[in-house]
């Protein structure tokens, strides 16, 4: 829960995305941009709350690195926040920014997702810090996540550097108490005059600033020895550990009595004090998830690590998990549970983009998929995914498959509303250029469902509650050269079936968008319909539908009886769609819902 | 003295509520706390923990509960109370909701629900208390309630200083939503007295 007091005094219960935002706010952001991802998506509505500061959903995280840039430019602070992927995204602006440096402070959350709670992989984003030469801070619980982006403000400034921010899922998304402050105001520095060989990276200027760069990073290399934002605390000597952010929290709650060299900041490594806390101690290990990225480059200076299992190096740690990596001591093992059903996510009752997968299932097409909740359309029993990779990839693969097995091959890309003005409109003309037949199915439920429902182009309004101009996917497939549009309600099975079989057999390019506002921001619920016990074949093609609220119950007959939870149920009426025999209906004048 | 509350059950029961109530309330009671789940793709009707560890006196590091540690356990669900229970210490203390939820995987992939759910939970050794928290709340009228029941049944376990539990719910809930809450409060709390 966000809160907003704001009185000097307060200690608050923050998440660590409330307290990034808190932090902003108090350095005196002008500007926050950003692209949902998780676990990043609450940093931004969360400095909305908190008042006097743009912010915008951008389209996508490259943009919106590049608007802060140019608030940045104008002398103005600027946050901008994404996942971790996001950061590949927006690696291209990234790059050169380094070379250019800043006016105004310019942050950059990335939220890395270890464990892949809500992502497609886990890379870990420390390796860009080092690739592009950018300071990076890493906060180990809310306190920090505000007081390290308040110190990132003031270090992009001193050291002319846009600088990293790197929560995980487990700084992000769990509350901490928080003493906060007021909000400074910082107003945009100087006129807006150009300076093109700070600003614009043509080789002659570029190789100048490229030698800039390596004095900037002398400079902070000799920042990284005495800031306190690394920390020496000196326990026993007979063991020494080397960490940062979440990472310290686990070893810290292991091993209580241990020495820590705790990093803040875990770009630039300060070489002489990692040289000077390995001499203290009788055996060094350095705990961090993911890559061994501190472990090389303390290895690299020198000095003993003990090593470690490669296993530790593939999701979260834990408390238990760092205690086994150093001592071999294996946590407790929970009972064994093999037998018990798995409760995988599921697309939500009422779902319309359930029809579509059924509709595609049927029509046996080989779907290349996106990243959003339709994702879960690979799962049982709709299974009816069969690629995901990366924001707006499924469009570009549709094509080049078509490329290689023709025309008639069944493929369709299925393709969030979001998602789609993210990064699909982009392969969507690379199809109309190239002479493509594919067909793009855009699942346009009005919102960005995965995130928690953030507003985008499609809907037209905007984060800031300005309203925007909304955009036209129709009239926008029209532009790009695709005459063949249809729009369908998903809700209308039949309908969504017959648009979807004749694009496929369509030799042109084409475009279905199936629009159904997503069954979590509507509030207003239909009926539950009712199951004629009498009509009913058992058949269960209700129940392979995949809905939550429907399953099959033992009563004794030969097959298993369907039977709607009233609880979960929206009253969809895709169950009564697919029955063979309509034992299925919405209850006749009843204008009860279940809301 | 830290204690560890894990609350565990299935998206869209309101445990991520309920772990914000608790989390406000041990602040407003002036302690240490730290809470910690995962939201995103995980929330789409699947299993669902969340970690909340307190101390009137002290620090709490990690976010996380220590494997095999958590003091006290909230199951919102049988099936997942039984599959958390080896997160639990073994003289951990377990309320746990008697209503199934049955998961998909039960009519698509054939699998079956433990019909002896409860009877493993009961057997682990752990103090458990069976608690009909979805029926009480159907009976207050809003079913959406039981979370607030099964916090009710939890204060009578974590006795929290002046009426920190009350402010909590008043600052965590809509307003609309306050009286029921606070009625569905202390029905969880009669619960646990009548047992």
């Amino acid at each position: 829960m966000a809160e907003t007091a704001k009185r000097a005094s307060d200690v608050l219960l923050l998440s660590g995305n409330e307290a990034i935002a808190r932090g902003a706010w108090e350095a005196g952001v002008r500007l926050g941009s950003g692209y949902p991802g998780t676990p990043s998506s609450e940093i931004l509505p969360a400095l909305k709350e908190l008042g006097g500061v743009y912010v915008e959903w951008s389209v996508n995280e490259k943009v919106a690195l590049e608007v802060a840039a140019g608030a940045s430019i104008a002398g103005a602070r600027a946050l901008v926040t994404m996942k971790h992927v996001g950061l590949n995204v927006a690696a291209d602006p990234l790059f050169t920014l380094s070379y250019t440096g800043v006016g105004g402070g310019l942050v950059i959350v990335t939220a890395d997702d270890p464990s892949m709670h809500s992502s497609q992989n886990e890379q870990d984003n420390r390796n860009y810090a080092r690739a592009a030469k950018v300071p990076m801070l890493q906060p180990a619980d809310s306190q920090e996540a505000r007081d390290l982006t308040m110190q990132a403000f003031e270090l992009s400034e001193r050291f002319d550097v846009p600088v990293l921010v790197r929560p995980v899922t487990r700084i992000s998304h769990s509350d901490g108490l928080v003493e906060v402050g007021e909000r400074q105001d910082v107003e945009p520095a100087g006129e807006l005059e150009p300076c093109p060989e700070k600003y614009v990276m043509i080789p002659a200027h570029a190789r100048r600033r490229r030698v800039a760069m390596a004095e900037r990073t002398r400079k902070l290399l000799a920042f990284a020895e005495e800031t306190e934002l690394n920390r020496e605390e000196m326990g026993d000597s007979s063991l020494g550990i080397i960490a940062a952010g979440v990472a310290h929290q686990y070893a810290k709650e292991a091993f209580p009595t241990a020495s820590f060299l705790k990093l803040g900041l875990v770009w630039p490594l300060p070489a002489d004090r990692i040289r000077a806390f390995a001499e203290e101690l009788e055996r060094l290990c350095v705990v961090e998830e993911l890559d061994p990225y501190l472990t090389e480059q303390v290895m690299a200076l020198g000095v003993e690590v003990e090593p470690v299992d490669d296993r530790f190096r593939i999701g979260e740690l834990t408390p238990g998990r760092v205690r086994e990596m150093i001592t071999g001591e294996r946590p407790p093992e929970g009972e064994p549970d093999e037998d018990l059903p798995p409760r995988p996510p599921t697309l939500c009752p009422g779902c319309p983009h359930r029809s579509v997968f059924v509709a595609l299932r049927k029509l046996g097409a080989y779907v290349t998929g996106d990243i959003g909740c339709y994702t879960l359309g690979t799962l049982p029993p709709l299974e009816a995914v069969h690629t995901c990779l990366c924001m707006g990839a499924g469009i570009g693969e549709a094509h080049g498959i078509q490329k290689i097995r023709g025309h008639e091959a069944p493929v369709v890309a299925v393709i969030g509303d979001s998602t789609f003005t993210h990064s699909g409109i982009t392969g969507l003309v690379n199809i109309a250029y190239n002479a493509g037949v594919s067909t793009a199915v855009i699942l346009d439920n009005r919102t960005t469902a995965m995130t928690g429902g953030q507003v985008h182009p499609g809907v037209g309004e905007t984060l800031s509650g300005m309203p925007g101009r909304e955009l036209d996917f129709a009239r926008l497939a029209r532009a790009i050269g695709i005459e063949d549009v249809r729009v369908v309600d998903p809700y209308d099975m039949a309908a969504t079936e017959g648009a979807l079989r004749e694009a496929m057999a369509s030799p042109e390019p084409s475009v279905v968008i199936a629009r159904r506002e997503c069954v979590l921001t509507v509030r207003e619920r239909a009926p539950v319909p009712e199951l004629d016990v009498e009509t009913c074949i058992r058949c269960g093609q209700c129940i392979r539908i995949g809905c939550p609220a429907l399953s099959g119950v033992d009563d004794g007959g030969e097959r298993p009886l369907p039977q709607i939870d009233p609880a979960l149920c929206t009253g969809c009426l895709m169950c009564a769609q697919v029955c063979p025999v309509d034992a299925l209906k919405a209850p006749e004048g009843s204008g009860e819902g279940n809301a | 003295m830290v204690t560890n509350v894990l609350l565990t059950g299935v998206g869209g029961q309101g445990i991520i509520t309920a772990s914000t109530v608790l989390s406000q309330a041990c602040r407003l009671a002036g302690w240490e706390v730290k809470k910690s789940e995962v939201h995103g793709m995980s929330q789409r009707g699947g299993s669902v923990n969340s970690y909340v560890r307190f101390s009137p006196d002290g620090q709490v590091a990690s976010p996380l509960i220590p494997e095999g540690a958590a003091g006290i356990m909230l199951a919102f669900e049988p099936l997942e109370g039984l599959r958390q229970i080896g997160q639990t210490a073994p003289d951990a203390t377990v309320l746990i909701e008697e209503r199934r939820i049955v998961p998909v995987t039960v009519n698509l992939e054939g699998f079956s629900y433990p019909e002896d759910v409860l009877e493993r939970v009961l057997g682990s050794g752990r103090e458990v208390t069976v608690i009909a928290a979805a029926q009480a709340a159907t009976e207050l009228g809003e079913p959406r309630a039981a979370n607030t029941i099964m916090l009710g049944a939890l204060s009578t376990l974590v006795e929290l200083p002046g009426d920190a539990w009350e402010r909590a719910l008043r600052l965590v809930l809509k307003p609309e939503a306050v009286d029921v809450n606070l009625e569905a409060f202390r029905a969880g709390q009669e619960l646990m007295k009548s047992d």
